[in-house]
């Protein structure tokens, strides 16, 4: 029995527990976005369930998304390179492991009380406090993990993918602490213009330092291996690193570019906001010089694929967030579903790609095995693609309508008849990710669980 | 009022970010990045390298021609919005 147990505390439990986290969640999460999607399109479907109505749908997709499925399967590789990028095992698979528990619990949590109708009612930011401190602490424990990890490493230089987890990990602990104002448990919150201001800085600080930095992080580990050629330059990388430290943070003011907050805090966010091509080309140059000639190395393995295609998403969500912080371009694109294209290019096609690749890169390296189905992961990529690029365009178009509808003044009554038919649209695409999320759920079980892998 | 917790935070980030700055310089950790490049790649093992198929590249020419129909969306959003401003 002991022996059992030490076995399995060696064998990157930590990893396998968050890889499977994270394909459990994407399910539910994907539910809840499709099942929020389609209420769009019939209002009175869910009228009388109270749990399950469009206010209480939409926030527990959102979080879920955020919490249940990207993070712990950008977590799950971090688990697993991490040590071999050090030279040493995890600090602790026991507390690893307990963190993915306690995780697990918090998300139950989670979706319990938003379907309760407990919320703090502020947009990203609605979980009720003790589901924050829960947040804190399991970024926390994770943290700590980490960096006694590093304490421990038998090799000298922390490669970039090490200084973006933890930054990510510690990053959000604070972010989230600040952002739900943590020290009013009963509120959750400011009053009026400074709430928003500390709402948005936290709104877009949560894909900015954890999402992003937990992103390229395994991005640049998975495609140097992928390809088998060094990174183009880690000197590069660590620029990227730091600049991203440095402009990220003041962003979220751009969303409130339209109310009473200080102008100099506007100026702030919009110039840091286009600054944000510092980072995002120092990442993406290094990664696609990295990958240059190797294109063919990469689409043959399914989970480089599935990061290098969260690249380019990257490279799209930031040109598109970068140009949206100027206030003539937002006349038109914000306030409306433009923001939500955005958000799913950035959350799904971006951290939500990169978080699947990471998965099907290391699970084989986790288990020793091959993928139980290599045709089925191959699949899902297609689907999340094609699922993710339709969102993409159907709510570009409708956003476009309503941006142009409100700039001339038309009611909103006049407007929604003209997005109906791109709702159906966008609710037919999300029935494909939920039904990718239904095999990527099968293949991950199977190829942790089942004795062997079945190729391809 | 607001400043109080944005003047914390800031301070307190700053704080810890040129701590680990420079603890990162004395540390060694801007030196010898030649080395660092091939850190991912130190415990390759020998693994032979996955094959290149014609289907990976078909899927390749497909991804590219998805994205630019994304990327399109996009331009043509922006080009709107110029449209309507002017």
């Amino acid at each position: 029995m002991i022996a059992d147990t030490k076995e399995i505390f060696e064998n990157y439990a930590t990893a396998k527990a968050f890889c499977l986290t994270s394909a459990f969640w994407m399910m539910v999460a994907t539910f809840y976005g499709l099942l929020g999607a389609t209420e769009l399109i019939a209002p009175d479907l869910t009228a009388n369930i109270g749990g399950i109505v469009f206010g209480r749908v939409r926030p527990t997709h959102i979080n879920l998304v955020l919490f249940g499925f990207v993070t712990p399967g950008l977590l799950g590789s971090a688990f697993y390179f991490i040590p071999r990028l050090l030279g040493t095992p995890l600090y602790s698979e026991r507390l690893g492991v307990a963190t993915a528990l306690a995780w697990n619990a918090a998300l139950v949590a989670l979706v319990a009380t938003l379907a309760m109708g407990m919320t703090q009612g502020r947009e990203y930011a609605e979980l009720i406090w003790p589901i924050d401190l829960a947040v804190v602490a399991v970024f926390a424990l994770a943290f700590f993990n980490f960096t006694m990890t590093v304490a421990r490493r038998r090799e000298k230089i922390l490669y970039v993918s090490v200084w973006y987890v933890l930054a990510a990990c510690i990053l959000t602990a604070c972010t989230y602490a600040l952002g739900n104002v943590i020290w009013r448990p009963n509120t959750g919150a400011l009053v009026g213009i400074p709430d928003a201001i500390l709402l948005w800085f936290y709104g877009h600080n949560i894909f900015g330092l954890l999402l992003t930095p937990l992103s390229a992080g395994v991005a640049y580990y998975v495609i140097p291996r992928a390809t088998r050629a060094p990174l183009y330059s880690h000197t590069l990388s660590l620029l990227g690193f730091w600049s991203l430290i440095v402009v990220y943070t003041h962003v979220g003011t751009h969303h409130l570019l339209q109310v009473p907050v200080p102008t100099w805090l506007k100026v702030v966010a919009i110039v840091d906001s286009v600054a944000m091509v510092i980072p995002v080309m120092a990442f993406l140059i290094n990664i696609w010089y990295t990958a240059k000639g190797k294109l063919g190395e990469i689409h043959a393995d399914v989970g480089a694929k599935f990061v290098f295609t969260g690249t380019i998403m990257y490279f799209f969500v930031s040109i598109q967030g970068s140009f949206m912080a100027l206030p003539d371009v937002q006349r038109v694109t914000h306030f409306n579903n433009w923001v939500v294209a955005h958000a799913h290019i950035g959350v799904l096609g971006f951290a939500g790609m990169i978080a699947l690749g990471g998965i099907y890169y290391t699970i084989p390296k986790l288990t020793g095995r091959p993928l139980f189905s290599r045709f089925l992961a191959d699949f899902q990529y297609w689907m999340v693609l094609i699922g993710m690029v339709g969102f993409t365009i159907v709510l570009t178009i409708a956003g476009l309508i309503q941006g142009n509808a409100w700039l001339n003044g038309e009611t909103v009554y006049r407007v929604l008849p003209e997005i109906h038919v791109y709702y159906v649209t966008r609710a037919g695409l999300g029935l494909l990710i939920f039904t990718s999320a239904l095999l990527g759920f099968y293949n991950v079980t199977r190829s942790l669980l089942a004795k062997r892998g079945a190729m391809p | 009022m607001y400043f109080p917790y944005f003047i914390a935070y800031i301070a307190i980030g700053l704080a810890i970010s040129l701590a680990l700055f420079f603890w990162a310089l004395k540390n060694g950790q801007f030196q010898d990045q030649q080395r660092a490049r091939f850190l991912p790649l130190r415990d390759d093992g020998g693994v032979q390298p996955a094959r290149v198929s014609r289907w990976g590249r078909l899927q390749m020419l497909a991804l590219f021609a998805l994205v630019s129909i994304g990327l399109a969306a996009s331009a043509a959003s922006l080009l709107y919005a110029a449209y309507l401003r002017g």
